[in-house]
């Protein structure tokens, strides 16, 4: 159904092409017939796009600005300010906007940093096996025994205070590298147990070529299941942290800091507004990521596909 | 002197990690005195706390490894999702990063006390 | 019948994990930026009154020799008094006020969610693909992405403001001048105990929204994982024999494939204790419940180190000791793992 959508929409013989090969490859027509991971994707576009509209044109220092004196304080939703205004008389749409820039490119960040630093080690340990495996892998095992989150928290300390959410950023990165270490590990080795590795060794390939040429590439499919689903837990963990004080200064627009605004002054007072916005558009974007990473999962492990009986 | 097999091979496993750790520390102080900036205490005593990161976290390893070792296997197992982890080599890589980092626990008090 | 060898290995093995721990916190401490002696006497204090604090904390030593006392320290779980945020009180004071807390909040979480889960896990599974699993399975998702900090808030705003039918926050109502007998620390328990219904009553109204959020997230991780074990142990061979016997097929699944589903699960909620932990610092902040976790996250603020010691070996006591509690569930459940 999703497919013929496509050739709807594009039409003419390089589009037919992509159909085809779409039809061809199981795991991409397994994904497309999955209404619940299609919704995850278009909230994620929705999402990226509101983050690049207001990346582009709003002002930062404006809406980090108090506002007092220009706008009603502490205003109900309405239409002039559908979002209504916080403490400081800021209105909150292009706040929640810019949040979800901070989230995109934060979790991005971290995504990508804990993707390079896990493929890097989870490749080298399946590759040279042996030794480097046992050390490289167990290391991981143990950083995975611990909760994400209070293992954030304790590896926060070790950076300044000055890197703000980089802070976050930087301890979510060591938090989440084990997962990828483990995932591509597993996929490397069986890359390599094909028969065509050895004979590209053979032939005198040399040792980064083999793991870039060879390996990396049938790696991909896991490793992007495995960012979507840690995506969603980033940008989660990245506004707790926020929430909990460490990360984003006062003042910057991002979900987790106006949550934590919300609860502190907002919630005895009954101004719901100030938890409800941040948090909805925080709580779309993760139920995003988690819907698509979810409906990868099932599209590439073929013991989920198959019905029982 | 007739120890059993298995405790003499673990207390290998232990001792060539030692070894690694024991001549990494004086190249760590060193690094750190020269490229780092650091007093020659405080880079035995930065590189003290680095092998105490890699002995913690080795210990508590093994201890995982030990506790539910058994466990895990079962359940990968179980779930027919075998990644290959055994309790046997974990165990042993522990062993390894636990030497490691006692090695240093050790030089690094007497690098700082020569040095400082 | 019961494993006795088993259980003491475990235990003795919590020696390991907590010198492993103990030296994990000294060295990250040791290793991140700050002067704790600079912390206790605040930015404006004269030099000789940093270096006297310095002295008093043995900071002078070289860190072996500081390492060599502090774990003698953590033997007699002894990390001296506070800096900070409780000047002149005992860490071992300060947890055993704390630490109650967030038990009883953690154990009503984990109830919740294991209560609910499991059935609904079970459910998911024995209508697969039908609208009641979908429906499941995509609550549960949401239940996962539904961050703690937000359904928190959004529930007090609605039952206590809007409703006004639940407390806002806090542990008991504050018109309870005085605090019954304190034996286990934890509110609900103690009040019954004591047989002050009134007080009981309250205790449990202020209970029920933390538990809620905070099992939520329990519940539908526990649901995800007994749905897949379940559909997992539905597929295997043995199960298509009983089947071939004649037997109903939901009866099937029921009678022989829970309890091996179940051995997965069981596995999950004890590594999920530790994910608890973490929500419950959030929980605590959300509805003010000053707990081990807000304890945590503000020893870390302000550079209260003992705190944070005490706090971290503490957690992963709890930590260790529920996962004890599970693996002899599991011996139980499958008697294959106990040699």
């Amino acid at each position: 159904m999703s497919t013929e959508t496509l050739t709807d929409d594009e039409g003419g013989t390089a589009s037919r092409g992509l159909v085809d090969r779409v039809r061809a490859s199981p795991f991409l027509s397994q994904l497309l017939s999955n209404r619940l991971a299609l919704a995850g994707l278009a909230i994620i576009v929705a999402m990226l796009v509101i983050a690049v509209y207001a990346r582009l044109t709003l002002d930062l220092d404006v809406i980090s600005r108090s506002q007092l004196g220009t706008n009603p304080n502490r205003a109900a939703p309405s239409l002039e300010y559908p979002f209504g205004t916080d403490g400081q008389a800021r209105a909150l749409v292009p706040r929640v906007a810019y949040g979800a820039w901070y989230a995109m490119l934060f979790g991005t960040v971290t995504v990508g940093a804990s993707t390079v630093l896990g493929v890097g080690l989870g490749i080298i340990a399946a590759y040279y096996g042996d030794i480097t495996d046992n050390v490289i892998m167990r290391t991981m095992d143990v950083l995975l025994a611990f909760p994400s989150l209070l293992l954030a928290l304790a590896l926060v300390s070790i950076f300044p205070d000055e890197l703000g959410l980089w802070r976050a950023v930087a301890a979510l990165t060591l938090v989440y590298t084990p997962r990828f270490a483990r995932v591509v590990r597993g996929a490397a080795l069986t890359v390599l147990e094909n028969e065509y590795i050895d004979a590209t060794v053979a032939l005198g390939a040399t040792d980064p070529r083999v793991l870039v040429r060879h390996v990396l590439p049938n790696c991909l499919a896991p490793i992007t299941v495995q960012s979507t689903l840690n995506f969603g837990l980033a940008i989660i963990d990245l506004a707790a942290l926020s929430f909990l004080g460490f990360g984003a200064s006062a003042g910057t627009p991002s979900w987790g800091l106006m949550l934590s605004n919300g609860v502190s002054q907002g919630l005895l007072t009954g101004v719901w507004w100030w938890s409800f916005f941040p948090g909805l558009f925080l709580a779309l974007t993760v139920l995003g990521f988690n819907l698509l990473g979810d409906g990868m999962r099932d599209a590439l492990d073929p013991r989920m596909r198959e019905a029982v009986d | 002197m007739s120890l059993p097999p298995a405790v003499r091979e673990r207390g290998r496993l232990v001792a060539g990690g030692a070894v690694v750790g024991s001549v990494a520390t004086p190249v760590l102080v060193a690094g750190l005195v020269a490229l780092g900036g650091f007093g020659p205490l405080a880079a035995a005593e930065t590189a003290f706390a680095f092998g105490g990161l890699w002995f913690g976290l080795a210990l508590l390893g093994w201890a995982g490894s030990v506790a539910s070792g058994r466990a895990i296997e079962a359940a990968q197992e179980h779930l027919d999702a075998d990644s290959g982890w055994t309790e046997r080599r974990s165990r042993r890589a522990m062993a390894r990063i636990g030497g490691f980092g006692a090695g240093m626990m050790l030089v690094a008090p007497v690098v700082g006390t020569a040095v400082g | 019948m019961f494993p006795k060898r088993f259980v003491l290995k475990r235990l003795l093995l919590l020696v390991p994990v907590l010198i492993g721990v103990a030296t994990l916190v000294f060295s990250i401490l040791h290793l991140s930026p700050g002067d704790p002696a600079l912390t206790i006497a605040g930015e404006r204090a004269s030099q000789e009154f940093v270096e006297r604090i310095r002295a008093d904390l043995g900071l002078n030593d070289p860190i072996w020799v500081q390492y060599v006392d502090f774990l003698g320290n953590v033997v007699r779980f002894d990390f001296g008094e506070s800096y900070v945020i409780n000047r002149n009180t005992t860490v071992r004071e300060i947890m055993a006020n704390t630490l109650p807390v967030t038990l009883e909040l953690a154990l009503y979480g984990q109830l919740f969610g294991i209560l609910f889960g499991i059935p609904l896990g079970v459910l998911s599974a024995v209508k697969q693909d039908t609208l009641t699993d979908h429906t499941t399975r995509v609550g549960a998702l949401a239940g996962i992405s539904v961050p703690i900090f937000w359904s928190g808030p959004l529930l007090i705003l609605l039952f206590a403001q809007v409703l006004g039918v639940l407390p806002t926050s806090g542990r008991i109502s504050s018109t309870f001048s005085v605090s019954p007998i304190r034996v286990t620390g934890m509110v609900t328990i103690d009040t019954l105990l004591a047989g002050e219904w009134d007080m009981f009553k309250s205790a449990v109204r202020h209970m029920l929204l933390p538990s809620l959020v905070i099992g939520v997230y329990s519940m539908a991780l526990i649901s995800r994982m007994m749905r897949s074990s379940m559909l997992e142990v539905v597929r295997q061979d043995y199960m298509r024999t009983a089947r071939a016997k004649g037997q109903g097929a939901k009866i099937t699944v029921l009678k022989h494939g829970f309890r091996n589903a179940l051995i997965p699960v069981v596995t999950i909620i004890g590594i999920q204790f530790g994910g608890l932990l973490g929500g419950a610092v959030l929980t605590e902040t959300v509805f003010a419940i000053g707990g081990i976790g807000t304890l945590l996250v503000e020893a870390i603020e302000v550079g209260d180190y003992p705190i944070v010691q005490g706090t971290v070996l503490t957690f992963a006591f709890l930590f260790t000791l529920v996962n004890l509690v599970v693996d002899i569930t599991y011996s139980y459940l499958d008697p294959r793992i106990q040699q």
